[in-house]
């Protein structure tokens, strides 16, 4: 599974609204053009973003198996055709490129994501997105990353507890609506005494955030990023 | 380091109760993208039970929360925890191959909630129709396929059927059967919305 990992990359230095502004530059100009010489290029630069952030490519693609049965099966089913010539060989190679543009781009994604830790993502989306949405959307980010691995065991809690009933053998229908009426019941408890413990702490509009600023470092990135951003117009 | 003298400004209780919510259920979607998958006769794909999350965002959030849970879900993944299907995450996703059905669960939650509330207020969902209820979630999952397939044609040049094949079609016995568990649950009449 791709996370965060401690490390001292070029990438793990840089800030992160640098490193979203480059994802965002690299997908627009990635679908803009499924052309191969555009695709080598990119190639390359991804290899660089990658090598800059120190992803594993195995790694990387075992975390995107199932996207990348997906992106497999989109040129054998574009070239399947009904009669003959029974493959049609210039749908099945446009489409291929343009799987392999969506791979490039998920490639650059798992960059950012090994290199940037949830608290400075948190503190770059409250930065970017003004006033009330952006500070929601920050503490709801902290709020899911905190909550993820409970909720997680809580499904798995009911999942065992319906196998140890035998729950296992009941209709399709029964067990997801066991599954969630329990998950949600259990959920909204927790989110209940969540209220509650912010309503105590004083939740506020205006917290304070870890300072970010933009190193030396930063600025040829940013550079690359609109370069990146302004190529799709080409 | 400058010290930020401005004084604190809480946030109104209501909006507190409907945001942790919105978070918890946003969590709860990701937790179901990874660990709830149950095998259904008939089909090669085991349902997963995060669309299921998404009918309960619009159900009991409403057409103002729910979204803005589904949002809350599709950011935290963007930037990079791993609550997209099967563990994965990072802005690609977004706009790989299923960003057509994830950038739909916002506008699906809305839709749902829309229908089944009749405006932003929330209504107790006992008093809502069976036919009422079957409908907005139908016109949700409509909704999220559309968009999924069109989205997939469109970026992995595929013919519209080519992608009604692949994105669509081996996951429909499961959508029936999520919609058939949200009613129940519904039915069930055991969680109730925040209310003023």
């Amino acid at each position: 599974m791709l996370t965060y990992e401690p490390d001292d990359t070029f990438a793990h230095r840089l800030d992160p609204r640098t490193k979203l502004a480059v994802q965002i530059g690299f997908a627009a100009t990635a679908l803009a053009h499924p052309t191969p010489r555009a695709l080598f290029v990119l190639s390359a630069l991804a290899g660089l973003v990658m090598a800059g952030a120190g992803v594993s490519l195995r790694r990387t693609l075992v975390a995107y198996r199932f996207a990348l049965l997906v992106l497999a099966l989109a040129p054998v089913l574009s070239g399947v055709t009904l009669g003959a010539p029974w493959f049609d060989r210039a749908a099945a190679t446009a489409s291929g490129l343009a799987s392999y543009r969506v791979l490039l781009v998920l490639l650059v994604s798992a960059a950012y994501v090994r290199s940037t830790p949830v608290r400075d993502s948190r503190a770059a989306i409250q930065r970017t997105i003004p006033g009330k949405p952006g500070q929601l959307l920050g503490i709801g980010v902290a709020l899911v990353f905190r909550f993820l691995p409970v909720l997680r065991g809580d499904l798995r809690t009911i999942r065992e507890a319906m196998a140890a009933r035998l729950g296992t053998e009941r209709g399709a229908v029964d067990r997801a609506s066991t599954i969630g009426m329990l998950g949600l019941s259990r959920a909204f408890d927790r989110a209940d005494r969540l209220s509650l413990a912010l309503q105590a702490r004083c939740f506020a509009w205006n917290p304070t955030l870890p300072p970010l600023a933009f190193s030396r470092a930063d600025y040829p990135v940013l550079v690359v990023a609109v370069v990146l951003a302004c190529s799709a117009f080409i | 380091m400058a010290t930020n003298q401005t004084s604190v400004e809480r946030v109104d209780d209501a909006v507190v109760r409907s945001f942790a919510r919105a978070a918890v259920l946003a969590a709860l979607m990701g937790a179901a993208a990874v660990v709830g998958s149950i095998p259904i006769p008939f089909s090669p794909i085991p349902v997963s039970l995060g669309v299921l999350v998404i009918y309960l965002m619009g159900l009991y959030l409403g057409p103002v929360w729910g979204p803005a849970s589904a949002g809350l879900y599709l950011t935290a993944g963007a930037v990079g925890l791993p609550v997209f299907a099967n563990g994965a995450s990072g802005i690609g996703v977004l706009v790989g191959d299923s960003a057509g059905y994830l950038w739909s669960y916002p506008i699906a939650a809305a839709l749902i909630g829309l229908i089944v509330h009749r405006g932003t207020a929330l209504r107790d969902l006992r008093s809502v129709r069976l036919p009422i209820l079957v409908g907005a979630l139908l016109a949700g999952t409509i909704v999220i396929y559309a968009m999924g397939t069109a989205y997939m044609a469109w970026l992995l040049e595929m013919e519209a059927w080519e992608a009604i094949a692949a994105g669509a079609l081996p996951f429909i016995p499961g959508e029936l059967l999520k919609i058939a568990a949200a009613v129940a649950i519904v039915r069930a009449g055991r969680i109730t919305s925040v209310r003023p």
